[in-house]
């Protein structure tokens, strides 16, 4: 199924977003002929919106459709936990287009994954708003007649700017040059340059002193040259003094445009309200330099653009507010008659990675979809292999964070390495038969079975005696500290945990005469984090943590990090009267401030050891035990072969 | 009803023990450019402005500082229907590949320093986190530690610790009273 959908500008080629431009010219004509009769658009808006909102509703009436919304998405059943990838299949037999807007990165797209009829996306969290981006590049050229060979300038919030994001790659394609002048902590994100100079074909280099001081200082400024065709772009990179530089820009070259931008204050996460902002006024634009410079903004304003601009004729953002509505006509038409005709998509990545065990790598983008609400979104990702230094590199196809890959795993032999160039053909070939594996730790990566490459000699360092020693005392000790054993809930982080946390409250139970409730924390599931384990009752229900004396129960602690994990599912669900942490091994090595109010034996160990539990219930015909052993880095396994 | 007042710190100890935190803090860290500090308002955020030109000094480099509330985050506070409703950094700081110091007045029970942590985990991916306090009283209800204490103090639950600092209350001074 190939239905055309419109999620990021890189969806539309060269040519079809002339072919939108063309139909927009032709507004009138779209509007007498009505080509949307009979069509129903939903507008979907989990986020406040005027312009885009009514201009697309404008559209579609003025195309003969008819327009189906709901008021406030937040008080419909998503407010009842409903998730995005629901909404969407229901929403999909109500109408034949859906436009959504939606704080979470990649949330449009993840929709789009499950409706049935095409998706255009009115901007999900900061990632990108092509339709925007198509009003901004329609009203440039009806401006200026062109865009190849513009100079742009776009001013002010990059980084939390979605419109900017998805202008910025229709720039370069378009071969447009850019000069960003960014507001001081808000310059465009890391991946945007780097996407940019993949997937356009640009070469990002320092300036040559001379070319430049024009604008800018040498070492804050970045050109951006396509390799091919030729066309002069540049990147500049702002800090402070931001306001001076753009009042001393000096002649040389020419200035198309400025594009400024609001400050994205919903999207920051802090007050940063007395940071420097550049404003335009004016004064600004009485220079000879500027006079035909257009000063565009995607609007709302806040005072970053004096409305003594509104008057200048270069002030052409309430034209470009205007321009919204055929655009949009344009772009349902051109939706329309692309998914009638069964026409295929511009790009779409061949091959992803998909992680073949339950656990994968997570995106790094704490607002990724794939993260906020995984049931809508499988994790998937590009396939970046020769990334700076060689770094193998995946990119979330939802919502384009990167992230550098750490560790890597084979899933037939089930055993794992550090990641290393000198392995990188071998990760090539795992990756195209499927057997790939990738790990954000080590300790993802033994939860599910993962032993490392190569290992040195194991030496035991308890016994079965000593665990089942271990065990009895942590009990002895938490009865201690108990202050009301029917509030007591042992929770074991699956999986070796769990079982530990089992044999404890067996322990409990014995001492206590009575039943202990026992539950099991998931910390790299996607589905229930927190489930009951005993009593085994189908109508006991979910597991109330509230007010609880929770004892939580792991194996060995290393870094700190799955108890600081297991802590944040805890509180998301309830508050509890107090968490308690048990180990059987507490092995050092902390990152977090997190520590263990009850250790069967503490074990120094060197970070290139790994401690491992091995519990009957875990690993059959075998006694419990805890072993030691070195593992060999990479650069020692490439040495010796590795497979 | 007869207040007992009892005074722990004067001026010069205070200023004693947070020098020494500022020495504990270099010797943590691998490198003192890869330090973070990040108050926890508000007696916390005068504490790491201190501690941050102490380590300055020494160290001559001078770790950016973040000032956090964590108000949003607590778990006794009402939670908030939108997940998105953060606004806890007030000043935020970069934090990737970094050692991030959370620098209270007083640790407690722990859960203010647990909010702290994963307010920190929303702006990225640390490298290590560590927690400073002036005051431990002990009493935890969570499995937290400090790494850097100033002063270890067992009040009893009944009894309350001051942290008075000049920058808000025009003396520095720690005193322990009933409540």
């Amino acid at each position: 199924m190939s239905r055309r959908n419109l999620l990021s500008i890189a969806d539309l080629t060269n040519d079809e977003i002339e072919e939108i431009f063309e139909l927009a010219d032709a507004a009138e004509k779209l509007r007498a002929d009505k080509p949307a009769g009979g069509r129903i658009m939903a507008t979907l808006f989990y986020e406040p919106s005027t312009r885009t909102r009514l201009s697309f509703e404008s559209a579609m009436h003025r195309l003969g459709g008819s327009v189906i919304s709901c008021s406030d998405m937040k008080s419909s059943s998503t407010a009842k936990g409903e998730t995005v990838a629901d909404t969407a299949k229901v929403v999909s037999s109500y109408a034949d287009v859906l436009v959504v807007r939606h704080y979470w990165d990649g949330a449009v797209q993840a929709m789009a994954e499950h409706a049935g009829v095409p998706v255009i996306n009115a901007g999900d969290g900061s990632h990108e708003h092509p339709s925007q981006t198509l009003c901004d590049l329609y009203t440039l050229k009806r401006e200026k007649g062109r865009l190849k060979g513009l100079t742009v300038v776009i001013c002010g919030d990059l980084k939390n700017g979605r419109t900017i994001h998805s202008l910025v790659y229709a720039l370069a394609r378009f071969g447009a040059s850019v000069v960003t002048l960014a507001a001081n902590g808000m310059e465009l994100p890391q991946y945007v340059l780097e996407r940019l100079e993949r997937e356009y074909d640009y070469t990002l280099a320092p300036v040559a002193t001379g070319d430049l001081k024009a604008v800018v200082t040498e070492t804050d400024a970045l050109y951006l040259t396509p390799k091919q065709p030729h066309q002069l772009a540049l990147f500049t990179q702002l800090d402070p003094g931001l306001q001076t530089r753009l009042n001393t820009m000096v002649s040389g070259l020419r200035y198309d445009a400025f594009y400024m931008t609001r400050k994205q204050k919903e999207r920051m996460k802090e007050g940063a309200a007395g940071n420097s902002y550049p404003t335009i006024g004016s004064e600004f634009l009485r220079e000879q330099r500027f006079k035909n410079t257009v000063v565009m903004h995607p609007l709302p304003r806040v005072d970053e653009l004096s409305p003594e601009v509104d008057q200048d004729r270069r002030g052409i953002y309430f034209k470009q507010a205007a321009y919204g509505v055929p655009v949009r006509m344009a772009l349902l038409k051109f939706l329309f008659a692309q998914n009638e005709a069964k026409k295929a998509g511009a790009k779409k990545p061949a091959t992803w990675f998909e992680s073949p065990e339950p656990l994968g790598p997570q995106c790094a983008n704490p607002n990724c979809i794939t993260v906020t609400e995984p049931a809508s979104a499988r994790r998937k990702f590009d396939f970046l292999a020769g990334g700076p230094g060689g770094a193998l590199i995946l990119r979330c196809l939802y919502c384009d964070h990167r992230i550098k890959v750490q560790l890597v795993g084979h899933v037939k032999s089930k055993r794992y390495c550090a990641y290393d160039i000198a392995l990188s053909d071998t990760i090539k070939n795992w990756f195209t038969n499927k057997e790939l594996v990738i790990f954000d730790s080590i300790k993802a990566a033994e939860e599910i079975g993962y032993e490392p490459y190569k290992s040195g000699p194991q030496r035991n360092i308890m016994d079965q005696a000593a665990i089942e020693n271990a065990v009895r005392d942590i009990a002895r000790q938490i009865l201690g500290d108990c202050e009301d054993p029917d509030r007591l809930l042992v929770l074991g982080i699956r999986s070796k945990g769990s079982y530990l946390a089992q044999r404890i409250a067996a322990e409990l139970a014995a001492a206590q005469k009575r039943k202990i409730e026992i539950g099991e924390i998931e910390i790299y599931g996607s589905g229930d984090e927190i489930r009951r384990l005993s009593p085994a009752d189908p109508e006991a229900g979910p597991l109330n943590l509230k007010d609880r004396e929770i004892v939580l129960v792991d194996d060995v602690i290393y870094t700190g990090r799955t108890v600081k994990n297991a802590l944040d599912i805890i509180f998301r669900s309830a508050r509890p009267k107090s968490v308690r942490l048990a180990v059987l091994i507490d092995r050092g090595h902390r990152e977090v401030p997190v520590k263990p109010n009850y250790v069967g034996k503490h074990i120094p160990s060197s970070e290139r050891e790994r401690v491992r539990v091995k519990l009957r219930e875990a690993e059959h015909d075998e006694k419990d035990k805890v072993v030691i052993y070195s593992i060999i880095s990479p650069v020692e396994q490439q040495a010796r072969g590795l497979g | 009803m007869a207040q007992e007042k009892q005074i722990l710190f004067e001026r010069d100890e205070l200023v004693r023990t947070v020098n020494r935190m500022a020495h504990e803090i270099i010797e943590q860290t691998a490198s003192p450019s890869e330090l973070v500090l990040i108050g926890i308002r508000s007696r916390g955020v005068h504490l790491a402005r201190r501690l941050a030109r102490k380590v300055e000094e020494v160290a001559k480099t001078a770790p950016p500082v973040g000032v956090i509330d964590v108000t949003p985050y607590r778990d006794d506070r009402a939670r908030e229907q939108d997940p998105r409703a953060v606004g806890a950094f007030e000043i935020p700081v970069d934090v990737d590949e970094k050692t991030v110091v959370l620098i209270d007045d007083v640790i407690f029970r722990g859960r203010t320093i647990r909010a702290a942590m994963e307010a920190v985990a929303r702006l990225g991916q640390a490298k290590r986190i560590l927690v400073a306090a002036l005051v431990d009283r002990g009493a935890r209800e969570l499995p937290i530690r400090a790494d850097i204490v100033g002063k270890n103090i067992d009040a009893g639950a009944g009894r309350r610790v001051n942290v008075m600092l000049e920058e808000s209350d025009g003396v520095d001074q720690i005193t322990v009273s009933d409540w």
